[in-house]
């Protein structure tokens, strides 16, 4: 059975949307079973079409940085999000904090599964890696 | 990032068959003996030219 890898995203900016997609198709390549849960702040990186900026006032360097990130060959986050899904990677909405910043599923990218916090604790219980994202 | 790309290569090979890896990305000298070690695949060399770093890897 493959080793269990889950991750808690509770910001949006820019940074927090990057960091789980880095690790957690770095996981998936390793033959890991990755599972991403976005609460609060973070459940504006699954809304679609949302296009996360960096934190506070560094917002308007957000270009600057995507820019940076072309020149380094690094995938931006519309690309890395594609390769996560083709990678098997799970993606998670908290059904709580949904509630509370008012979001339908029908305002979540395709592919996101709604799930409470019991359901995930589940499946961290077991997994051999937890990591929490901002 | 090379062990993206890598996975996704492996699986198009056949078992025994040795690919060659390219990568201009420094932490690759690091991640792909790690990606090895963690799928059973071997890597069986590495060479560095200039800039660029170079894996063996066979198909397991």
């Amino acid at each position: 059975m493959a080793d269990k890898f889950c991750m808690v995203v509770s910001e949006g900016s820019f940074d927090k949307a990057m960091m789980p997609l880095i690790m957690g198709n770095t996981a998936a390549s390793m033959g890991m079973e990755v599972h991403v849960f976005y609460t609060f702040f973070g459940l504006k990186l699954l809304k679609k079409g949302n296009r996360p900026k960096l934190p506070g006032f560094m917002r308007f360097f957000t270009g600057m940085m995507e820019k940076k990130m072309r020149k380094l060959n690094v995938p931006g986050i519309e690309e890395m999000t594609k390769q996560a899904r083709e990678l098997g990677v799970h993606f998670y909405a908290c059904s709580t904090s949904m509630a509370l910043m008012g979001i339908k599923e029908s305002d979540l990218a395709e592919g996101t599964k709604v799930l409470g916090a019991s359901a995930f604790l589940n499946l961290a219980a077991d997994s051999k890696m937890t990591l929490f994202i901002g | 990032m090379p062990i993206v790309q890598l996975a996704k290569k492996m699986k198009e090979l056949k078992s025994g068959q040795i690919l060659e890896l390219l990568a201009d990305d420094v932490g690759a000298k690091e991640d792909v003996p790690a990606w090895c070690s963690r799928t059973g695949n071997q890597l069986v060399g590495t060479e560095e030219e200039g800039k660029i770093f170079k894996f063996y890897i066979r198909v397991k």
